[in-house]
């Protein structure tokens, strides 16, 4: 029994070994698809139970409000503010949804629109699961985009879903520059869940709050042009070699519902097209 | 109940792609998949543990889109741990639930990091600890320790009515 117990676990430890060798010289994804096919559904159903149970929960903050009003006028209100939620709801998503069609309508590039259905943002790893796979010819290191700037990276490309590296993963690095005065420099993500631009300090004099940073283009990974955030606060660090600025990112990661997967190129440069642009 | 607990360990580790998100305090999230295998780990000993481990990691480890097996492997030697150790613990004391939690969650990250490390994780040991690691402890010990109790209020509720 006891013998049986540590084979057990020295077979887990040899197994996740393997994996990761296996990883680690580039045979992982079958094994990742494997594992996908069963949670990309779980996981589709876990989001809409999840939208539904906030739904309600906002639906019953309401009711509490109107508890000292008459049971009959209560009741009405109560069943009107029901149905106005729902319009406002479905309203709210109409908005995001036609703004996200006018962006995909203007850009000078191809892109597919798709739904987030899970969130990864425990530090080590911030990342959005899409629902856009190799059946949609997604592919690895595409950007993400929504309606007010860049979202990030994929990835991991699954059958019907794809992983999504968040510009604010620790492990994120985008190519960037300030829109007004060029500065060239790289936005990192940090473990505390902010972006800050690296820049060489002799390039970045002229840097202010409120500057906009847009991708560079550089290295042909994302379109250029593309916004990533707003500089917050200068870390001028004297001598050194390079100085940092802690970023506004332009979306807002938590929120996000609906994005746009990059499937083309442009030589043209994007800025104008974004509603934070400039 | 095998089905039961294995959905429950499946359950536990797609939940937290979904549900952990809409849990977040001041941008902590809690490892809901460790609370899960601990949780087990303590009823059905170090073999179940392990096993639950190894699956909810492995789920974890697929949601992020990161290197499958390094939460396979810290989460399986977590619950095997726990299982093995969990008879000599006085798990029913809140004041020993959460300092184990928290203790348990930093030793999975420091394992995790360490592996991690291996395939060029570029984060600093110092500021993953500071921002991430040690806010999620205190917020797995927390939780966990509401489950706990949860748990056994359930139990005393389902026996006073049998």
């Amino acid at each position: 029994m006891r013998v049986r117990k540590y084979a057990l676990l020295l077979v887990l430890v040899a197994v996740s070994l393997l994996l990761l060798t296996l990883q680690s010289r580039g045979y992982g994804s079958r094994a990742g698809d494997l594992v996908a096919a069963v949670t990309t559904p779980l996981q589709a159903g876990y989001a809409r139970v999840t939208r539904g149970a906030l739904a309600v929960w906002t639906t019953y903050r309401d009711w509490k409000n109107v508890r000292a009003e008459n049971r009959r006028l209560r009741a009405e209100i109560e069943r009107l503010r029901v149905e106005a939620l729902r319009v406002s709801e479905t309203d709210d998503e109409n908005r995001r949804l036609r703004t996200l069609l006018a962006l995909q309508e203007r850009l000078p590039l191809t892109t597919l629109a798709g739904e987030i259905i899970a969130r990864e943002w425990g530090g080590w790893v911030r990342a959005l699961t899409v629902n856009r796979g190799r059946a949609d010819r997604v592919a690895r290191m595409t950007a993400v985009i929504s309606p007010f700037g860049l979202v990030g990276r994929i990835v991991d490309v699954r059958p019907g879903s794809a992983i999504v590296q968040v510009l604010t993963d620790p492990a994120s690095t985008v190519g960037a520059h300030v829109v007004r005065t060029r500065t060239p420099g790289i936005v990192e993500g940090e473990p505390r869940g902010t972006i800050r631009f690296k820049y060489l300090a002799r390039d970045g004099a002229a840097l202010q709050v409120g500057d906009v940073l847009v991708t560079s283009g550089q290295g042909g990974l994302f379109p250029r042009g593309i916004p990533i955030g707003r500089v917050r606060a200068i870390d001028d660090r004297g001598a050194a070699l390079f100085n940092y600025a802690a970023l506004d990112p332009a979306v807002d990661f938590g929120r996000v519902d609906e994005v746009l997967v990059v499937t083309g190129r442009s030589p043209q440069d994007l800025t104008a097209y974004f509603l934070t642009g400039g | 109940m095998r089905t039961l607990l294995a959905l429950t360990v499946v359950g536990g580790g797609v939940a937290h792609a979904t549900l952990a998100p809409t849990l977040r305090v001041a941008g902590v999230t809690p490892d809901l998949p460790l609370i899960v295998v601990v949780l087990l780990a303590l009823r059905r000993g170090p073999e179940f543990g392990c096993v639950a481990g190894f699956v909810a990691g492995l789920l974890q480890d697929a949601a992020g889109g990161g290197l499958l097996g390094v939460q396979a492997l810290t989460k399986a030697l977590i619950g095997f741990a726990i299982g093995a150790a969990g008879g000599r613990l006085a798990v029913t004391q809140p004041l020993v639930q959460v300092p184990g939690l928290v203790l348990l969650t930093v030793a999975e990250a420091l394992v995790r990091f360490a592996l991690l490390k291996l395939f060029r994780f570029p984060a600093p040991l110092g500021e993953l600890l500071a921002w991430v690691v040690l806010p999620q402890a205190l917020y797995n010990g927390f939780l966990g320790a509401a489950l706990v109790l949860a748990l056994s209020w359930i139990e005393s509720i389902r026996a006073r009515s049998a």
